[in-house]
């Protein structure tokens, strides 16, 4: 995540509110995600240029990979073009690229999967729509795998059940496979291997940066809460993404976190060699690299001997934590009963809450009115406490105990068909912007509704890229007058700190 | 008489095994098919949260998806309605052809037979609110394949022979019957000579050779969805 600012500027993107545009063929066939250069994919063990055989070799991945993936298999196999989907992509609805329609996307991949592995597209392509990988076809992987923020929307309405996502992680896979990696994923995944965080920041920088934040707490509030790192002895590791340490306004959310622990008496730390919960190999769609990222945490939790392992507000570190961290890294099962998966930071606060060890004042964040921005991964690739849909009554029970009024957007744009904020799945990259921008158009219309309804001033959110996007594109959007926050800074304000 | 089979019979044999043959292929290749979806393994658990933490929710889950159509009913009421009356008057419609199997004809028969025709109005309705829908709206058109529009027609043509069957070209039940449970059980009888049910026939059979290597096989493909058959990952 990086908070680089727009280098860009565009003109606001004000559509009707929820009209269903025209198609526009390659309205944003010309934004693309910048290719990893060959140091960083050499780094990964990947080849550094398109290789001269890449079309055998993409090929023969692809066939490796339906046999590997029941998921892709299946979603390449049953769709029926019903045209469920076609609406419902905030890219589509943004841009009007018909590419960017989730069964459009898919069928690039369709397309070539029948041509080569069918016996009706082999002989008969012009009947099922079986296309050949040439090149016109390569580019327009590259462009619209990377136009897709694998936000798993299109999947709550589509009747199969097909997950874009794994179509597009698959998709990524492969062209990086054959030389085309993506820089932004790429070049984070090679620095949290080196350094162990996204940033490429060092221990000693950290500490600094952590040093920094326990005097601006004491200096504001009067108590000295720490912020630790490498402490051997604590009882919980927390794993948050790097942006929290330095951006804002993640930082305020980081500085929740460190009040709530502090006034709970955990004995907590963050970790040099796991200060980074965010895991982009789900978006450059590698299980080698995705599963080697997790075990950072897992080794990180076992060196400092912890109990417990929380995850800051981050939406696609969540959906790894929760979903994948037991397949990928094997049970943690060496943590204190009950606490034997890794705990999100809301689930943790909420059960100090609810056990009344602190105690929130909405007061304390007068004259806010609150919104909550569902996050992708955490709604539809997770959940949180005792019930299903714990990854919507959680943060929203904190946030309505942390402020005096809460709004809702309309229902069809949150929970779990909350629309994804335009940056995820590695989008949030300064040459994406165009997309980035006319992608957050459902959400920033959503949250225009509620701004002239009910004067909404704040609108919360739990992961860090959707921080960062929301606040870079809502002014956009017409928006620069809602503020995008932490859920925890506004849980730390609200706290009563002792 | 010579002692060989005569050229009629050639024939009668000829087009009951087609249909035994193509009732084998449907069921084998679809077994097929559904076994390698099976084999492939499932790495990672990608269910659409929220998800049932029980093996129960997720069965009511697949169930909702399979028999209601849950999630299109989510994305477009007009899809979803035409798909219901299509799948259900398919459904009423094949339940109603059991007349020639069943003989006797049973009474609990009798009463779909009689809503037959609400049945193949439904099924023909449904089809071509499906076909018109994917000609008017340009992201259906952009989308759309020739198969997606053949099949359709396909549909349409079996749906629309068959009722010129029973409203038309009025045909033979009993020699029908014979003919069908001939197919199934291997004993080739002819097919009446009507020229309205010959081509009914061709193009169920056609439905048949396709079925199983074409998208018609989603329903299947839906009790393998790894979004909709896995629980939560830490029930």
């Amino acid at each position: 995540m990086n908070a680089r600012q727009p280098t860009t500027s565009l003109p606001p993107v004000v559509g009707a509110y929820r009209v269903i545009p025209l198609i526009q063929e390659g309205a944003s066939a010309s934004v693309h995600s910048a290719v990893a250069g060959a140091e960083i994919q050499e780094s990964l063990g990947l080849p550094g240029a398109l290789v001269e055989n890449w079309h055998d070799k993409a090929i023969e991945r692809l066939g490796q990979l339906v046999k590997q993936r029941r998921g892709l298999r299946v979603f390449l196999d049953t769709c029926t073009r019903c045209g469920a989907c076609t609406d419902k992509c905030h890219y589509f609805l943004g841009t009007h690229d018909p590419k960017n329609m989730p069964v459009a996307r898919q069928d690039l991949m369709r397309s070539v999967y029948r041509r080569y592995f069918t016996v009706v597209g082999r002989y008969l392509p012009w009947l099922v729509g079986a296309r050949d990988l040439d090149e016109s076809m390569l580019d327009d992987w590259y462009t619209y795998f990377h136009q897709c923020s694998e936000c798993r929307r299109c999947t709550v309405y589509c009747p199969k059940g097909i997950d874009t996502s794994e179509v597009t992680m698959a998709g990524r896979e492969i062209l990086a496979s054959i030389g085309l990696g993506q820089q932004y994923s790429q070049e984070i995944i090679s620095k949290v291997r080196r350094v162990g965080n996204n940033l490429g920041m060092k221990p000693r920088a950290l500490a600094d940066v952590l040093e920094n934040l326990e005097e601006d707490i004491l200096d504001e509030t009067g108590v000295a809460v720490r912020l630790p790192l490498d402490d051997e002895g604590a009882d919980m590791l927390v794993v948050t993404p790097s942006a929290d340490f330095f951006a804002e306004p993640h930082v305020d959310g980081l500085i929740g976190y460190a009040k709530v622990l502090h006034q709970a008496g955990i004995r907590w730390t963050f970790s040099s060699t796991a200060a980074e919960a965010a895991n982009f190999a789900l978006f450059s769609g590698h299980h080698g690299h995705l599963r080697e990222l997790a075990m950072r945490i897992r080794l990180a939790a076992m060196d400092l001997s912890v109990s417990r392992i929380t995850i800051g507000e981050c939406g696609h570190a969540w959906r790894v934590a929760y979903s994948f961290l037991d397949t990928l890294v094997g049970p943690l099962d060496f943590l204190q009963p009950g606490h034997t998966r890794a705990e999100h930071i809301c689930e943790v606060t909420h059960q100090l809450w609810c056990s009344g060890v602190i105690t929130l004042d909405p007061q304390r964040n007068a004259g806010k009115v609150v919104s909550f921005h569902d996050s992708c991964n955490v709604a539809r690739g997770a959940s949180m406490g005792d019930r299903p849909d714990g990854q919507f009554t959680i943060p929203r029970a904190l946030l309505a105990a942390s402020v005096p009024r809460v709004v809702e957007m309309s229902a069809d744009t949150t929970r779990q068909k909350t629309f994804c904020c335009g940056g995820g799945g590695g989008v949030l990259t300064d040459e994406m912007m165009e997309v980035r921008i006319k992608g957050a158009l459902p959400r920033a219309q959503a949250l225009q509704a509620v701004v002239r309804s009910d004067q909404v001033t704040h609108l919360a959110t739990i992961c860090a890229i959707c921080k960062t996007q929301l606040s870079t594109v809502l002014p956009q959007h017409d928006l620069a007058g809602v503020q995008v926050t932490s859920l925890h800074h506004l849980v730390g304000d609200a706290l009563l700190l002792s | 008489m010579p002692d060989y089979p005569s050229l009629p019979v050639v024939s009668d044999a000829l087009i009951g095994g087609l249909l035994s043959a193509a009732v084998a292929w449907l069921l084998l290749a679809t077994l097929w098919r559904m076994i390698q979806w099976a084999l492939t393994p499932s790495p990672l658990p990608i269910v659409l949260a929220p998800a049932p933490r029980t093996r129960a929710g997720v069965l009511g889950r697949l169930l909702l998806e399979l028999f209601v159509f849950r999630s299109l009913a989510r994305a477009s009421m007009i899809t979803w309605l035409a798909s219901l009356a299509f799948h259900y008057g398919l459904l009423l419609v094949l339940v109603v052809h059991l007349r020639f199997l069943i003989v006797p004809l049973p009474l609990w028969l009798l009463l779909f037979v009689r809503v037959s025709t609400w049945a193949a109005s439904f099924l023909v309705l449904g089809l071509a609110v499906l076909l018109i829908r994917r000609v008017l709206i340009d992201r259906l058109r952009y989308i759309s394949t020739p198969s997606d529009y053949l099949h359709l027609l396909l549909l349409l043509g079996i749906a629309l022979s068959g009722a010129g069957l029973k409203y038309l070209w009025p045909v033979d039940l009993f020699a029908t019957s014979q003919f069908l449970r001939g197919a199934l059980s291997f004993n080739w009888q002819p097919l009446p000579d009507n020229a309205g049910l010959w081509l009914h026939l061709a193009l169920v059979i056609l439905l048949l050779l396709i079925f199983p290597v074409s998208k018609l096989l989603h329903g299947f493909g839906i009790l393998f969805s790894p979004t909709f058959n896995q629980r939560d990952p830490n029930r």
